[in-house]
């Protein structure tokens, strides 16, 4: 038997619905249809009343969540692409992120957020928003790279009482098999050591860890081990992971699918710069996507973002300076 | 079938060129990897270098009799392509280190595909670690990386309470003879198994300081001094002063002559002494002392016996005040004490000068006037200076302006 990413994300809903009657999922065709990507098939049926179309607003999606969290509900909403969130980032960032620090009341939503690229997805399928999200105090923003990691961190994020921005990757829905679903699994806020290695640490998270998984490998036929930290949750950053493995290495190499200017890679750069300066052999590195808009054509999208050979390439750069 | 190029390998500490004498197999022959193919003359000795790989010698690009850089290419080896791309992997040469990021970030520019694939195998995508070529022997100055130190080097370091100077003797196997935690570590392990005494914080003092005074060129000028004069002066003196207060007292007068080859270059500035204070060494336990007679310009010899006793006394039982040391121009060392007859002294850091005096022998001297050689009792004067400052002209006429005091000690 072999479970997708995108069917443990199902199963966690169905999971989360089942056992706690306060949880419900709203967004656009989640109900009948599925979902856009079958995220949600089945469960309208299996759920009546509990899995909801939503209109194309982002802004009332997320608005009426806050809502339903005053009043005591659990509300998952579906958007389409992350690129929409950003049509009800004020209630998210503003109303759901502040709204425990101004008046003490929880606002446990979850946002489920389908992120990343895949090819011919264009500008507006493909954006990678965690770290727009992680600016802003409040809230929990959670980066799954394997099918485990899916559907545990889905059923935690719903089970916090923090408003949680869940950043799925699109190509890792049917790309991405697992034999079973995990029993136990590490808790929201910690890193994971996918590889172990002692010449030097890549710190990366989501699809991008497979990607450096494949670069790892490649280079490990000309003798070098390099470790790949995922970081599971991009905040909080598990900072301890990281620098206990910068002690081992001394090199660093932050890998992200983000655009460069201030995202998970600057953030983690700049801790370990600051905290753990005298374990560095080499100035730390960071591959991001090109600072562009993603592009639609295929040919231009395939060097758009970090590939295992870009990072093959930025790896030897690394232990070269 | 490709092409290997036959690269000038770097054949010793600070060998940049060397001339071809022999080709030891001619173009169109098959050699192995690491066989002997072009004989070479350095300025030290004659070697060879090597095939980098298996095949048949294509060409060859140099004359005999002519000399090539470090890093030329000689000629090249042709061979398949495997067995160049997995010797290259074992060939350091300073041009293959260089040239390597280069191909990198070209490599990032092709478009890749959509699923991870491996990137295809070639000579010079393969990676590298650069070694020295010559095991044990530390790279080259030139080679770039050789003088990095990372954070966590320096990290180490200083936690170990070591300095640059003290690892100047480890080879670096790192990029471009870079010294690395792996290098470090292991010297240290060695280190562990030599026997090891403490050395007192005197000799830890001295050395600091002597490594400060060599970040400077330095050179020295002599002459013979000829002591007659001065001893029979000497003879009729109470108390009598040692033949050190004699340079210390000539050195002053010099230099209230000519402040300026005794001031520090800062910069571009030449910082000139406030007042003409000398120092003279003292041998202490392990290390040297410096203290300082103040204002020698303006004392006699005669007036100067009480207070160098006094301070050649303190500073042998380590009891010198603290203001008696520090601030001087200018140094007098007198290892004719030891039995040296010259020696190059090193000025303190903070000085341009110090001025040596080595033991006093009875020597034939030419005198012109009868035509015969005639018994002197001469020592040797030797002059160490900052040559940033002064050049072997300036430091020469100071020289002969304190041996003309000396042979005549009435004006001291």
């Amino acid at each position: 038997m072999s479970i997708t990413y995108l069917e443990a994300i199902r199963e966690a809903q169905a999971y989360l619905l089942k056992n706690d009657p306060s949880v419900y999922i709203y967004g656009q065709d989640v109900g009948a249809f599925g979902g856009a990507f079958k995220a949600t098939k089945n469960l309208a049926a299996e759920f009546p009343g509990r899995v909801i179309d939503a209109p194309i607003s982002e802004d009332a999606m997320i608005g009426s969540a806050v809502g339903a969290a005053i009043e005591g509900l659990r509300p998952i909403i579906e958007v389409q692409f992350a690129d929409f969130s950003t049509v009800g980032f004020n209630q998210m960032v503003n109303q759901a992120a502040t709204l425990f620090w101004r008046t003490e009341v929880p606002c446990p939503i979850t946002l489920r957020l389908p992120s990343g690229g895949t090819s011919g997805g264009g500008p507006f399928h493909s954006q990678c928003l965690e770290s727009i999200y992680a600016h802003f105090p409040g809230l929990i923003v959670c980066t799954p790279a394997t099918v485990e990691d899916a559907y545990s961190m889905l059923i935690e994020s719903v089970t916090l009482d923090d408003p949680v921005v869940f950043c799925e990757h699109k190509y890792l829905y049917f790309h991405l098999k697992a034999e079973s679903l995990p029993q136990e699994a590490l808790p929201i806020g910690k890193a994971r050591i996918a590889r172990e290695g002692r010449d030097m640490t890549i710190v990366t998270y989501s699809a991008m860890v497979h990607e450096c998984l494949e670069a790892a490998k490649e280079m490990a036929q000309d003798g070098i081990q390099i470790e790949v930290v995922d970081l599971r949750t991009v905040k909080p950053i598990d900072t301890d992971t990281i620098i206990a493995s910068v002690a081992r290495t001394g090199r660093l190499l932050c890998v992200a699918e983000e655009w460069p200017w201030g995202g998970v890679n600057a953030e983690v750069i700049s801790r370990v710069v600051a905290e753990g300066f005298n374990l560095l052999d080499a100035p730390p590195q960071r591959i991001n996507a090109k600072d562009t808009p993603v592009p639609y054509h295929p040919r231009l999208w395939s060097v758009h973002r970090p590939t295992a050979q870009s990072i093959v390439a930025a790896s030897r750069h690394l232990l070269r300076i | 079938m490709s092409l290997t190029p036959i690269i000038m390998p770097q054949l010793g500490e600070s060998i940049a060129e060397a001339t071809i004498i022999d080709l030891l197999v001619p173009q169109g022959e098959s050699v192995t990897a690491g066989q002997d193919i072009i004989e070479v003359e350095t300025q030290k000795a004659t070697m060879n270098v090597t095939a980098p790989c298996d095949g048949v010698i294509d060409a060859y690009i140099v004359e005999i009799g002519e000399s090539y850089a470090v890093g030329d290419v000689l000629g090249q080896v042709e061979s398949d392509a495997v067995s160049a791309q997995s010797d290259q992997t074992s060939a350091p040469t300073a041009s293959q280190a260089t040239s390597q990021p280069k191909q990198s970030r070209q490599e990032s520019k092709q478009p890749g595909s959509k699923q991870p694939t491996p990137a295809p195998a070639s000579a010079e995508s393969s990676f590298s670690v650069v070694k020295p070529t010559i095991k044990g022997l530390p790279v080259p100055a030139h080679f770039v990386g050789a003088q990095y130190m990372s954070p966590r080097m320096k990290a180490r370091m200083y936690e170990l309470g070591l300095r640059e100077a003290d690892l100047a003797g480890i080879a670096g196997s790192g990029a471009g003879g870079r010294l690395t935690i792996q290098d470090f570590e292991k010297f240290l392990t060695q280190l562990e198994q030599a026997r090891l005494t403490q050395a007192s914080s005197m000799r830890v003092a001295v050395a600091d300081a002597m490594r400060r005074s060599w970040t400077r060129p330095l050179a020295t000028v002599g002459t013979p001094v000829k002591l007659d004069p001065l001893l029979s002066h000497r003879a009729k003196l109470n108390p009598k002063p040692g033949p050190a207060l004699f340079a210390i007292r000539a050195l002053a007068i010099a230099l209230s002559e000519n402040s300026a080859t005794a001031g520090r270059l800062i910069g571009n500035k030449i910082a000139h002494p406030a007042s003409i204070d000398i120092g003279f060494a003292v041998e202490a336990e392990d290390g040297v002392l410096v203290p300082v007679i103040r204002n020698a310009d303006n004392t006699s010899v005669t007036s100067m016996v009480e207070t160098y006793n006094n301070l050649v006394n303190s500073a042998r039982l380590r009891k010198l005040p603290a203001n008696a040391t520090g601030g001087s121009i200018a140094t007098v060392t007198n290892f004719g004490t030891f039995g040296l007859t010259w020696a190059t002294p090193i000025p303190l850091p903070e000085q341009t000068l110090v001025l040596g005096l080595g033991a006093g022998r009875k020597v034939p001297f030419w005198d012109e006037s009868t035509s015969s050689f005639v018994p002197v009792t001469e020592a040797q004067l030797t002059l160490s200076f900052d040559h940033r400052v002064l050049d072997g002209g300036a430091a020469g006429r100071l020289l002969t302006r304190i041996n003309e005091l000396m042979t005549h000690p009435q004006q001291l």
